[in-house]
């Protein structure tokens, strides 16, 4: 292996490993601060740092301290010590892990040699990720079980019940999907998305199953304890269910955890229906082709785009009460700087790429470069989402859970996959 | 009376509203909308920037206790015991001695509100026969690091001014 091969072995480990801990801290400050916004409320604000707030992602931070700080206690009754402790450790593993399979760019070609950009280059793909999720109920369970707490009990076999519910039709939407895609390899089925049908639209999982999709879309959800799936815990019902009798950081990993799996799962919705890494209409060779005029683009863009933003900033970043010498006047100028330096290295950049023709190699990690940006975009749209439905709907009843699940999901997959052989079957 | 009675039309039995989906995305428009409207401009939420901007505090509102004194200068109240038979959660406890301003026979010569138990319930102002406890101060927040400073005495209770003119005390609720 060349220096080369053990870097980029180095770069994707560490993005795998990285990326979905950093989108905890921003899973969790969109949670707040979206929650805020959708109830006409601003959401935690105040902590900061020598006065800087960061709009509010100190409060991450601080509440971070405080559940390492915490007693970290297991309650006398628990007689299974090591599972209790495993469970959270379990939940949140299973869960970081599970990323690992997911593309976050095109295949790189690098002085002829390719690499998949993927941390673990797996070709089972989609059967990794279902065994992961699969897997970290058990978890729950565990936590559930071992508490030794009739609400622990109560939400891990919630859990079960659910998972069983809703793995199937789950499991079914993938079959149709890799009915169209002919492939379980993820980087292979985001390649397939960069394809167009008809020639102008976008060949996303999306446009071939708009069944599975929302399929998929539900009993992911319920995979990752979401609300309105969020059964396992109930606050309303079971008072916390599984996680009832931990405390401090072992609580901390559960709801790390579950933020972390919110992410992939919004990884893998984006990998299988969303096109992946694929910017629409822009293929990786199109880009390669055309990587001088798309840095071009983006470099009138930026500026734009940041003028906007730090209008946004400007406008919002103040006190809404009278106040003399606005401090928050201070912060929002320290932001707007540091947003145009940001903006001017990144134009640098581009430029570089624009007037000194760059070898091969160089564009192909622009594009690389593009592509995970869109990729990253994409995921957090989709974690938007899941926020964005948690405080849209309420909690749906047990019975009305399992119905959805066996009722209806289970016969639509059913029907998905015949519409969908009966469609390729016809085609081909 | 005749009994009014208002029939509501049940909601969610259209074959539309049954897909779940439609009413879905229909709520998720409404939140958006919300979402939408703050993050395009944080002046615009429903919220009070506590504490830096304080509640508007009307006259009928129950704070904290005071007594209160005739233009003399001497107390009203001649512990009558009302207050302390009425409270619900038996939190204030006066001790009785002879009066000596000539007022009348007795007046309390210990007089302590303990706050923690104190529900703010306002019975003690309205079983006051000589109107000389009040929860007019507008004092919303009684917070310390010690038990002890939260059981108000008859010192302190008789210093804290009210926040209201007297007309606006007496007019409150109408
Ligand atoms: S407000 Fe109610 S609880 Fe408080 S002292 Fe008066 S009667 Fe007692
Ligand atoms: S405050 Fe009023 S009710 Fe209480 S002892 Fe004095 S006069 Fe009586």
């Amino acid at each position: 292996m060349s220096q080369l091969d053990i870097l980029m072995v180095v770069l994707r480990v560490a993005f795998g490993a990285f990326i979905p801990i950093c989108f905890i801290a921003i899973g969790v400050w969109m949670e707040r601060r979206g929650a805020g916004f959708i109830q006409d409320r601003l959401g935690p604000n105040r902590c900061n740092i020598f006065g800087f707030r960061a709009g509010g992602l100190v409060q991450n931070l601080a509440d971070g301290v405080k559940l390492i700080f915490k007693e970290d206690m297991i309650a006398g009754h628990i007689q299974h010590k090591f599972y209790f402790v495993l469970a959270p450790v379990l939940v949140f593993f299973t869960a970081l892990v599970s990323f690992a399979v997911i593309p976050f760019a095109d295949t790189l070609i690098l002085g002829g040699k390719s690499y998949i950009m993927q941390t673990v280059p797996l070709d089972i793909g989609i059967l990794w990720f279902l065994a992961c999720t699969g897997f970290a109920v058990y978890g729950i369970i565990l936590a559930g079980w071992s508490s030794h707490n009739k609400y622990g009990i109560l939400g891990g076999l919630r859990s079960a019940a659910q998972v069983i519910a809703y793995e199937i039709p789950m499991g079914l939407a993938i079959v149709s999907l890799l009915v169209v895609y002919g492939t379980v390899n993820l980087s292979e089925i985001a390649r397939f998305q960069g394809q167009l049908l008809f020639g102008f639209i976008p060949m996303w999982g999306v446009i071939l199953q708009p069944l599975g999709v929302v399929i998929f879309i539900v009993a992911a959800f319920a995979e990752t304890n979401r609300t309105p799936f969020d059964f396992a815990e109930g606050e309303s019902e079971i008072v916390a269910g599984f996680h009832i009798e931990y405390s401090s950081m072992k609580f901390g990993m559960f709801f790390l955890g579950e933020y972390v799996a919110m992410f992939v799962s919004s990884a893998i919705i984006v990998t299988l229906f969303f096109g992946g890494y694929q910017i629409p209409w822009l293929a990786t060779e199109t880009m390669v082709a055309y990587a001088q005029p798309i840095a071009i683009v983006l470099m009138l863009l930026l500026p734009v785009i940041t003028y906007y933003f730090t209008n946004w900033i400007r406008k919002n970043n103040v006190s809404h009460y009278n106040r003399q010498n606005d401090p928050l006047v201070r912060e929002a100028n320290v932001y707007i700087k540091i947003c145009w330096i940001l903006a001017a290295a990144v134009e640098l950049i581009l430029l570089t790429l624009v007037v000194i023709n760059p070898s091969a190699d160089g564009v192909r990690i622009f594009v690389v470069l593009l592509q995970m940006a869109s990729f990253l975009l994409k995921a957090t749209i989709m974690c938007f989402v899941y926020v964005w439905v948690r405080w849209t709907l309420p909690r749906f009843r047990y019975d009305q859970l399992q119905k959805l699940g066996w009722q209806i999901l289970l016969p639509m997959s059913l029907v998905n996959i015949f519409i969908t052989s009966a469609v390729v079957v016809a085609l081909s | 009376m005749t009994v009014k009675i208002k029939t509501l039309e049940r909601q969610g039995s259209t074959f539309i509203e049954k897909l779940y989906l439609v009413e879905v995305f229909r709520g998720m428009r409404t939140t958006f909308g919300h979402f939408w409207r703050i993050l395009l401009d944080n002046s615009k939420s429903y919220v009070r920037h506590y504490p830096e901007v304080k509640p508007e505090i009307t006259p009928r509102w129950r704070g904290r206790h005071r007594l209160t004194t005739h233009e003399d200068g001497t107390m009203k109240c001649v512990a009558c015991f009302m207050c302390q038979t009425n409270c619900p959660s038996h939190c204030i406890s006066i001790e009785a001695g002879e009066r000596v301003d000539g007022k009348s026979e007795k007046m309390p010569i210990r007089f302590e509100i303990d706050l923690l138990e104190c529900i703010y319930c306002g019975y003690c102002v309205e079983a006051c026969p000589m109107d000389a406890i009040r929860m007019d101060t507008g004092i919303y927040s009684v917070i310390s690091s010690e038990r002890s400073s939260v059981v108000k005495g008859m010192d302190e209770l008789l210093a804290t001014p009210g926040a209201f003119s007297e007309e606006d005390y007496k007019k409150r609720g109408l």
